[in-house]
C-alpha cells in the first residue's frame, strides 16, 4: 500500500507494516475504506492496522466478537443488478439518467471503464493513478465534452503514508468541471431516500473522492475547484431498478474529511516505537483457541493504544466489539458512549466517577469535572433516594 | 396489537414474513416465499390487511364526547395501539404502508381494498410515530432506552435485546456480558443479517423452483412450510421478547401526563379514520404550509413533553439543574402581601426567597414556572446573592396569590424554564404562502409506486462471489 522508496528508511517502515500485518487478512485500499477510516481516524490501533493494510472486519472472524459485517446475498443481488443495468447496453441507462438529470446530451459521452486493459495488481493500480490523472486534466483543461470515468485511481497521504485509492464510485466530466458520481441500490421515494444512514454513507464516499480528486488537480497544476462540491447519486426510484439521479452538495463534508484525514497521527511515528514482533498475525490465526486470540489483540490496543467511540467505532471498524470489551475491563466511561466520555475529562474509570458523585476528593486532572459530578451525584441521591440496607430482622 | 415484520434482504418494500396479534398472546404469520412477486406477496398480506383494517375501524367506531368551550368533538374512546420492536420497523411499515397505499390496477384489476386501506393506516401509524410522546404506535427500544438508565450508548439502544439484558441480566451476569452476549445471538430485523438471508436464498429458490412459475394457492400454500418454519423461528424469540417487555413496563406506573397525550393520538387517530373512511387520500410530499404547520406541531410537542417528563420525574429534571435551566432549593421566606406597581396600580404580587444548595447565576428579569403549577403564571427573577456555599435567590409570582400557586414555606421546590402550556394561541398561516416558498412546481399528488412490480426479480448473490461486497451496502 506504501509508495516503495529507494530509502532505507521507507524500506524499513514498509517492512515493519507488512511484519505487523503478517497473515491477517488483507484489504485493499479504496476510496470508501478511506471514508469508513476518517470516522475512527483517531485510534492509533485503527491507524496502524490501516497502514499495514489489515482487514479490520476480518481480523476476528470466528471469535466471539467477530462483528457481522456481511450482507444479504439478496442485497448484494440487488447491488449487483443494478449496477449491471446501468451498464448494459453500452451503458444506456446511465447516459440516459446523466443526460435527464444534468441536462447534458451523454448519448455519445465516451465511458472509460478504467478497471479493464490493467493487471490487477501494485503496477496496474500505478498505471491507473497516472492514467486517471491524465483523464482528469484532460477533462478540464480540454474540450468541455461529457465524459464519464469509471474506476479511477487517486492517490492521497494518510499519516504520511503515500496511497493509491480505487474508486467505487464514477467521475463525471460535464462542461470542463468533474462531478463525482455514486451508485447505489436503495431506493428514492417521492424524492427522499429510504435509508438516510445509507444516504449518509454514499455522500461520505463521495466527499471523500471530491477531495482527492481536488488533490489530483492541485498536483498537475490545475485549479482543485474544478473538482465539484455538488455530487451526484443514481438511485432506483420506487419499487423497481429504474433509476433516477439526484444532485446534493457535499463541500461541508469535503472540509470535515480534510481535516479529519490532517489529523491522523503519523504512521511512522507509531512504526518506529511498535514494540519488536507486535502483529496482527496471533489475532487471525482461526486455528488458535478464542481466549489467546483476543488476549493478543487486547496486547496490541495495550501497547499502541485505541481510542473506543461508540458512535463511530461500531459502525465503521471491525475491532470495534472487542475495544469495547477492553474498554468494559478498565472500567473506562466511553462504554457508555461519546457524550458521556466527553462530560467526564480527566476522570479514567466509571467507578472514580462513582466515588467522585459521593464527594471523594478529585486528583489534579479530575479536578475540572469534579465538580458537576459531585452536584450531579446529589441531585440524583435527592431525586431517586438509595434504598437503604435491608436490615436481617431478629430471629 | 403487536407486529414483527422481517423484510427480505436490502429489499425495502418487501416483507418477507410480517407476525400481528395481541402482545404476549399467539400470533398469525403471513409468508409469501417469494415477496418480488406480486401475486403471491398480496395474497400473503391479505389477512393482516384485513385484521389491521377491521381492528383499527373497530377501535374508532367507539366515540366519546369532549367538550372544550363552545366545541364539542366525538373522539374515539380508545386508538388502536401498535408495538414493535425498534424504530427501524416503524420505518419499514411506513414504507410498506407507503407501498399499498396507493397501487394501480393490473390487467384492469383492482388490488384488494384491505390493503390499500392498511397501507393507508401504516403510512398514518410511521408519520404519527414522529410526534414527541405519543404512544398509539411504540417501538420498544424507544420506549425502554427513556424509561431505564442503561450502560448503552445512544447507537446500541437501538439493540431491543441488549438493553433488555441490561435492564434484567440475569443471576450473577454484568449487565454489560448480559447485553454483548444478546447482542450477538438475538436477531431482531426487520432488515436480516447474512446469516438469515444465506437460509433464505436456498430456501426461495427451492420455492421459486417447486412453483415452477404458480402463483396458485392451491399450488403455493404447500410449498410454503419450510418458509414459514425458518420465519416463524425467527419471530418467535422476538415476540417473546417484546412480551416480557411490554409486562415490566406495565409494571411501572403510569405518568400524570399520559391521558393528556394519549387524548391528543386519539384525536389524531380518529381524524385520520375519519380521513380515510370518507375516501381520503394523504400527500405523498407536503406543501411548504403543511410542512411548516407540522414543524410546529412536532415542536410543541418536543416541548411539552419535555416540560412534561422534567416535572414529573425528579430524575428528569437533574440535567436541567446541571445546565442552569432549573434551580432547586428550600422555601426560607414567603411574603404573599407584597404589592408593586403595574402599569399605574399597586397590586399583589407574592416575593418568595429559595435558599439552593449550589450556586447559581440568574439574571434578573428571568421567568422561571414552579414545577408543581408549570402550566400557570411564571416567576420573575428578583435577585440572586451569595449565600452560604449556594445562593439566595428573590423570585416574585407575576400574579395574584393562590394556594395552588404558592410552595410550602420551609420546604424544597423547584423552579424551571419548562412549562407545559404555550402562552397564547398561534397564528393561522396564510392560505398562500409567500413567493419565497413557494416551489417551482407544486407537488405532486400521491401516485402509485409500483410500476417495478413486473421487472424480474434479482438474482441472489452470495458475498464470495463477488470482489468486493462492501460496495453493494
Amino acid at each position: 500500500m506504501a509508495k516503495r522508496s529507494r530509502s532505507g528508511r521507507t524500506t524499513s517502515k514498509n517492512e515493519a507494516l507488512a511484519a505487523v500485518r503478517g497473515n491477517a487478512p488483507k484489504a485493499s485500499p479504496n476510496v470508501r475504506r478511506l471514508a469508513a477510516f476518517a470516522k475512527v481516524h483517531s485510534c492509533p490501533t485503527a491507524v496502524l492496522a490501516f497502514a499495514a493494510g489489515v482487514d479490520s472486519n476480518r481480523v476476528l472472524t470466528g471469535t466471539r466478537l467477530e462483528m457481522p459485517f456481511g450482507q444479504s446475498p439478496f442485497a448484494i443481488g440487488r447491488g449487483v443488478a443494478f449496477e449491471n443495468l446501468l451498464r448494459q447496453h453500452g451503458h444506456a441507462e446511465l447516459r440516459r439518467v446523466l443526460t435527464e438529470g444534468l441536462e447534458v446530451d451523454f448519448a455519445l459521452a465516451p465511458v472509460e471503464n478504467l478497471r479493464q486493459g490493467f493487471q490487477p495488481n501494485r503496477t496496474g493500480l500505478t498505471m491507473r493513478a497516472s492514467v486517471t490523472k491524465n483523464h482528469m486534466k484532460e477533462i478540464v483543461t480540454g474540450l468541455p465534452r461529457p465524459i464519464v470515468l469509471d474506476g479511477a485511481v487517486l492517490r492521497a497521504e494518510v499519516g504520511g503514508i503515500t496511497a493509491f485509492f480505487e474508486a467505487d464510485e464514477m467521475a463525471i466530466g460535464v462542461g470542463g468541471e468533474i462531478l463525482v458520481g455514486e451508485n447505489k441500490s436503495w431506493p428514492v421515494v417521492d424524492g427522499r431516500p429510504t435509508d438516510a444512514d445509507a444516504l449518509g454513507s454514499a455522500l461520505d464516499q463521495a466527499a471523500t473522492y471530491a477531495l482527492l480528486g481536488r488533490r489530483t488537480l492541485a498536483e498537475v497544476g490545475v485549479d482543485p475547484d474544478r473538482v465539484s462540491g455538488d455530487v451526484v447519486i443514481v438511485t432506483p426510484r420506487n419499487t423497481g431498478l429504474s433509476p433516477v439521479l439526484h444532485r446534493q452538495n457535499v463541500d461541508g463534508r469535503i472540509r470535515r474529511i480534510e481535516r479529519l484525514l490532517a489529523a491522523v497521527p503519523a504512521v511512522s511515528d507509531i512504526a518506529e516505537d511498535l514494540p519488536a514482533g507486535l502483529s496482527f498475525d496471533p489475532v487471525a490465526d482461526t486455528s488458535a483457541d478464542d481466549d489467546a486470540r483476543l488476549d493478543a489483540f487486547a496486547e496490541i490496543t495495550d501497547q499502541v493504544g485505541n481510542v473506543y467511540e461508540p458512535g463511530s467505532c461500531l459502525t465503521s471498524c471491525g475491532f470495534a466489539w472487542a475495544c469495547r470489551e477492553c474498554a468494559f475491563g478498565r472500567g473506562d466511561p466511553a462504554v457508555a458512549g461519546g457524550s458521556v466520555a466527553r462530560a467526564l475529562p480527566g476522570v479514567a474509570t466509571l467507578r472514580r466517577v462513582s466515588e467522585l458523585g459521593r464527594g471523594a476528593p478529585p486528583s489534579v486532572a479530575e479536578a475540572p469535572a469534579a465538580g458537576p459530578i459531585a452536584r450531579a451525584g446529589r441531585l440524583y441521591d435527592e431525586a431517586v433516594p438509595v434504598p437503604a440496607p435491608r436490615r436481617r430482622r431478629p430471629a | 396489537m403487536g407486529i414483527v415484520m422481517w423484510r427480505l434482504g436490502g429489499e425495502r418494500f418487501r416483507a418477507a414474513a410480517v407476525a400481528w396479534g395481541p402482545v404476549a398472546g399467539p400470533f398469525k404469520i403471513a409468508v409469501a416465499g417469494e415477496p418480488r412477486n406480486r401475486d403471491l406477496y398480496f395474497h400473503a398480506l391479505a389477512p393482516f390487511a384485513t385484521d389491521l383494517s377491521t381492528a383499527v375501524r373497530a377501535a374508532a367506531d367507539d366515540r366519546v364526547a369532549r367538550t372544550r368551550g363552545s366545541r364539542t368533538d366525538r373522539l374515539p374512546a380508545n386508538g388502536l395501539q401498535l408495538v414493535v420492536a425498534n424504530r427501524s420497523t416503524v420505518g419499514a411499515l411506513g414504507l410498506l404502508g407507503r407501498y399499498l397505499a396507493y397501487l394501480s390496477d393490473r390487467s384492469g384489476v383492482s388490488p384488494d381494498p384491505n390493503l390499500m386501506e392498511a397501507g393507508k393506516h401504516l403510512r398514518f401509524y410511521a408519520r404519527h410515530s414522529r410526534t414527541p410522546g405519543q404512544a398509539l404506535i411504540v417501538p420498544l427500544d424507544r420506549l425502554l432506552s427513556e424509561h431505564w438508565a442503561t450502560l448503552l450508548s445512544p447507537l446500541e439502544q437501538a439493540n431491543l435485546a441488549a438493553l433488555d439484558a441490561q435492564i434484567e441480566p440475569g443471576r450473577g451476569v454484568h449487565a454489560f456480558e448480559a447485553s454483548a452476549a444478546a447482542e450477538r445471538i438475538a436477531r431482531i430485523g426487520p432488515e436480516p443479517t447474512e446469516d438469515i438471508d444465506r437460509v433464505t436464498t436456498e430456501l426461495v429458490e427451492a420455492f421459486n423452483e417447486d412453483r415452477a412459475g404458480s402463483v396458485d394457492p392451491a399450488v403455493v400454500t404447500p410449498l410454503l412450510e419450510p418458509i414459514s418454519a425458518h420465519y416463524r423461528a425467527l419471530v418467535e424469540p422476538v415476540w417473546a421478547l417484546i412480551g416480557r417487555s411490554v409486562s415490566r413496563e406495565r409494571g411501572l406506573p403510569a405518568a400524570p401526563s399520559v391521558a393528556g397525550r394519549f387524548e391528543s393520538d386519539r384525536e389524531a387517530f380518529g381524524r385520520h379514520v375519519d380521513w380515510v373512511s370518507d375516501g381520503g387520500r394523504y400527500r405523498t410530499t407536503d406543501t411548504p404550509r403543511q410542512a411548516a404547520m407540522t414543524l410546529r406541531r412536532l415542536e410543541q410537542a418536543r416541548s411539552r413533553y419535555e416540560a412534561e417528563r422534567a416535572i414529573e420525574d425528579p430524575a428528569c429534571m437533574v440535567p436541567y439543574l446541571l445546565d442552569a435551566d432549573a434551580i432547586r432549593g428550600t422555601v426560607t421566606n414567603l411574603n404573599e402581601d407584597h404589592r408593586t406597581v403595574v402599569r399605574v396600580r399597586a397590586v399583589q404580587r407574592p416575593l418568595l426567597t429559595l435558599d439552593t444548595d449550589d450556586p447559581i447565576v440568574l439574571p434578573a428579569g428571568k421567568k422561571l414556572w414552579w414545577t408543581a403549577a408549570a402550566h400557570d403564571a411564571p416567576w420573575e427573577v428578583v435577585s440572586v446573592t451569595r449565600h452560604a456555599a449556594g445562593s439566595r435567590a428573590v423570585l416574585m409570582l407575576t400574579t395574584v396569590a393562590r394556594n395552588d400557586r404558592l410552595p410550602a414555606l420551609r420546604g424544597r421546590a423547584t423552579f424551571s424554564t419548562l412549562r407545559t402550556r404555550s402562552e397564547g394561541f398561534p397564528l393561522a398561516l396564510a392560505t398562500a404562502p409567500p413567493w419565497t416558498h413557494q416551489p417551482e412546481r407544486p407537488p405532486a399528488a400521491p401516485e402509485p409506486i409500483d410500476a417495478g412490480d413486473a421487472e424480474t426479480p434479482a438474482a441472489a448473490v452470495d458475498g464470495s462471489a463477488v470482489a468486493d461486497p462492501e460496495a453493494y451496502r
